[in-house]
């Protein structure tokens, strides 16, 4: 083997001066920019100033360079991006939303009271063990799935792709917790649904990102985001409340991404309107009858919803009329974030067929 | 379509280990605790192409959804859930957790000299942010540990690319030029697998990044500085402890590995050597090593190169640690001058 020895390096008076050229001190981005910090800190939104905040509508920079840098002409274009188009990603609260993931960051090995965990009944248990291997193998679409457009989209529109990673994170950790929680209570992981497979219509395979927001975020997500928030009539201890208010949390977040996005794309590119109702008409197909919402038809994991509201398997009827209000309060609360994200009139103008779905969820 | 009635419970077998119980320690209920029966059995390659999770009963006829990463050789390390876990532990928000009061005026040519470092830094994030996230859908369920891990590590280059962003438009600088790119471009360019890429991008760059950053922190002009190269130096010593246990058993559990890295390391030396080359990234940090420009020339470029010296014995440190042989002989001179071998 050989040794390695540093070489040595003269230092103090006896180095000697090398020719610098400092070419570079006057090839600068925007000079004297002086974000100051609000009662928030530091935040993205504080340092968008000057030319450092102006998001162009088309990016031409395929080098990697943080938005506002001094572009260097001998650079390579090593960017590849596809999403270079504003329209296709932005949304006007981003900086905000990944300020926010940043605070609520949280720990499922330290912030779930596992020791709150008490034996349950056999079919509680198995309820609670069928639904979080469903979530286990939900989640990580959510965090697959951006992870695959972050690399494709410019560095100069940052602050959307921010959210995308702590959407990853959050992703990370929601199918840490539900494997913890199936593993921690005297059960086990029990069989997958197979509910994320990579068939035409699924969160993976969508290929514009718009198309994979809607997917995700307004419908997949959405669906989700109801369950969390009913999770007081699910869970059994502190710990499971604890698993779902957090996750609920993260969730909305992810919602509000979706919602916001496609809010911009309605404004900013009307052109691409009646393509983005097709996406919503696929999503109203898929809400209930789709293997991605918990609360879908005829799936195992609506099955172990209904016992767990219910409260066991001899209840399972009066389990089902809580799952029912439940999937009308989840097309519900869909219909507001469409409302929202400027597509309302499809509820009003026929295109939807989302209150036919209401009528079959009645009591 | 109607739901089932009744419930499908008892109808199928309920799980492959009913009945385990695994109860929190004093860290809490990590990620590796959970790994007990069958649930911690982590096949040599996994064969599932689903969102299969490990230790669950697999459903069959599910469409594939095409995972390219199979193979535990190409990605493992064992260390991976309890950096995932350390990494969560180690939360930082820089709006709050930076003292940015701390930051004071500084004389132009300082001020310069850190916004041009700081822009070629958020280079280095972006890179890692690009690079690491384009692989990751690529990894199979079954080693979801390193998955997971690469979530925290992704989000810590996040939370750097806008730190450093930050700080150079928050002390009446901005921007400076951007990076040669070159050393970028090879990472990006690193897709024969992903310990390919972890070879450029953890180690080669991870290890330069992490000396480069324990040297600012060390001449940082004030606390907020400091905080955000700690910060940064963290997570870079996890993404170097993933690299090297993930490589150590890449090498143990693949003959040729060892091989392929020699020739990796051979390839990347000379693109690094023309990068070093580029006398922008020097010259500024030799300014801040000397606190001015008036210095920079002697004492600062003296630094600098007391910080490339550090750099080398890290990188061959590594190559070393690992039994990947090199022959000091075809280093290149940019790289060389800062080594000198001693035949042993």
């Amino acid at each position: 083997m050989t040794a390695l020895t540093p070489a040595p390096v003269p230092v103090g008076n006896t180095t000697p001066a090398v020719e610098f050229k400092l070419d570079w001190l006057s090839q600068q981005g925007e000079w004297g920019t002086h974000a100051v910090a609000g009662k928030q800190g530091l935040t993205l939104a504080d340092v968008a100033i000057g030319s450092y905040g102006e998001t162009p509508e088309f990016s031409d920079n395929m080098t990697g360079r943080p938005r506002g840098a001094m572009p260097r002409k001998a650079s390579y274009r090593i960017g590849g991006y596809s999403i270079r188009t504003r329209s296709e990603i932005w949304l006007d609260n981003a900086s905000f939303l990944y300020e926010e993931a940043l605070q609520r960051q949280w720990s499922s090995a330290t912030d779930v009271p596992w020791h709150t965990l008490e034996p349950l009944p056999d079919d509680i248990e198995t309820a609670q063990c069928n639904l979080a291997t469903f979530l286990t193998e939900v989640e990580f679409v959510a965090g697959d799935v951006p992870a695959r457009w972050i690399a494709q989209t410019t560095p100069d529109y940052f602050e959307p792709r921010n959210c995308l990673l702590a959407q990853v994170m959050d992703e990370a950790r929601h199918m840490d917790v539900f494997r913890k929680r199936a593993l921690a209570n005297g059960g086990g992981l029990t069989q997958a649904t197979g509910g994320t497979a990579g068939v035409v219509g699924s969160i993976d395979l969508a290929r514009d990102f718009t198309e994979m927001s809607s997917r995700l975020h307004i419908s997949g997500e959405g669906a989700v985001l109801t369950i969390f928030r009913m999770g007081e009539l699910m869970a059994y201890n502190d710990a499971e409340k604890a698993i779902y208010r957090l996750c609920a949390q993260d969730e909305a977040r992810h919602v509000a991404f979706g919602v916001m996005h496609m809010r911009y794309m309605s404004e900013a590119a009307p052109e691409r309107r009646d393509e983005i109702e097709s996406y919503l008409d696929e999503a109203e197909r898929q809400i209930l009858a789709g293997s991605q919402n918990p609360a879908g038809q005829a799936t195992t994991s609506s099955d172990a919803l209904a016992v767990l509201l219910g409260g066991g398997r001899d209840k399972y009827d009066e389990g089902m009329k809580k799952l029912q209000a439940i999937r009308r309060r989840q097309i519900q609360e869909y219909i507001k974030r469409v409302r929202s994200a400027g597509y309302g009139e499809r509820f009003d103008n026929g295109r939807s067929r989302i209150q036919d779905l209401m009528a079959s969820t009645a009591a | 379509m109607a739901d089932q009635h009744p419930p499908k419970y008892g109808t199928v077998a309920r799980s492959n280990q009913w009945g385990t119980r695994v109860k929190p320690n004093k860290h809490g209920l990590r990620l590796g605790d959970i790994n007990v029966g069958v649930y911690g059995e982590i096949p040599d390659r996994w064969e599932d192409q689903t969102r299969n999770p490990r230790g669950a009963i697999a459903k069959k006829g599910v469409p594939p959804l095409g995972y390219a990463i199979r193979d535990k050789a190409d990605l493992w390390a064992d260390c991976a859930a309890d950096l995932y876990e350390e990494a969560i532990q180690r939360r930082f928000a820089s709006a709050t957790d930076v003292p940015w009061h701390t930051i004071k005026p500084l004389p132009d040519v300082l001020e310069r000299s850190i916004c041009q470092v700081l822009t070629e830094l958020c280079q280095y994030a972006n890179c890692d942010i690009e690079v690491i996230s384009q692989w990751q859908h690529q990894m199979a369920y079954g080693y979801h540990e390193v998955k997971q891990f690469l979530a925290t590590a992704t989000f810590d280059a996040t939370r750097m690319y806008e730190t450093f962003r930050k700080r150079a438009l928050c002390n009446g600088g901005g921007l400076g030029l951007e990076g040669p790119g070159e050393i970028n471009r090879m990472i990006l360019e690193s897709r024969g697998g992903w310990s390919e890429t972890v070879t450029y991008l953890l180690l080669m760059r991870g290890s330069y990044m992490q000396t480069m950053l324990r040297y600012l922190e060390r001449y940082a002009q004030n606390d907020a500085e400091r905080s955000i190269y700690r910060f940064a130096l963290e997570a870079k010593a996890r993404q170097i402890t993933y690299g090297l246990d993930h490589l150590r058993y890449s090498i143990a559990h693949d003959d040729d590995r060892r091989t392929v890295m020699q020739m990796l390391f051979f390839i990347g030396d000379r693109v690094w050597a023309r990068e070093l080359g580029d006398h922008v990234l020097r010259e500024a940090l030799s300014i801040i090593f000397a606190g001015g420009l008036e210095d920079a020339p002697t004492e600062g470029n003296a630094t600098y190169n007391r910080m490339m010296r550090d750099f080398m014995n890290e990188y061959l440190g590594i190559c070393e640690w690992l039994g990947v042989k090199r022959d000091l002989a075809t280093l290149p001179g940019r790289m060389s001058q800062f080594v000198i071998a001693a035949a042993g």
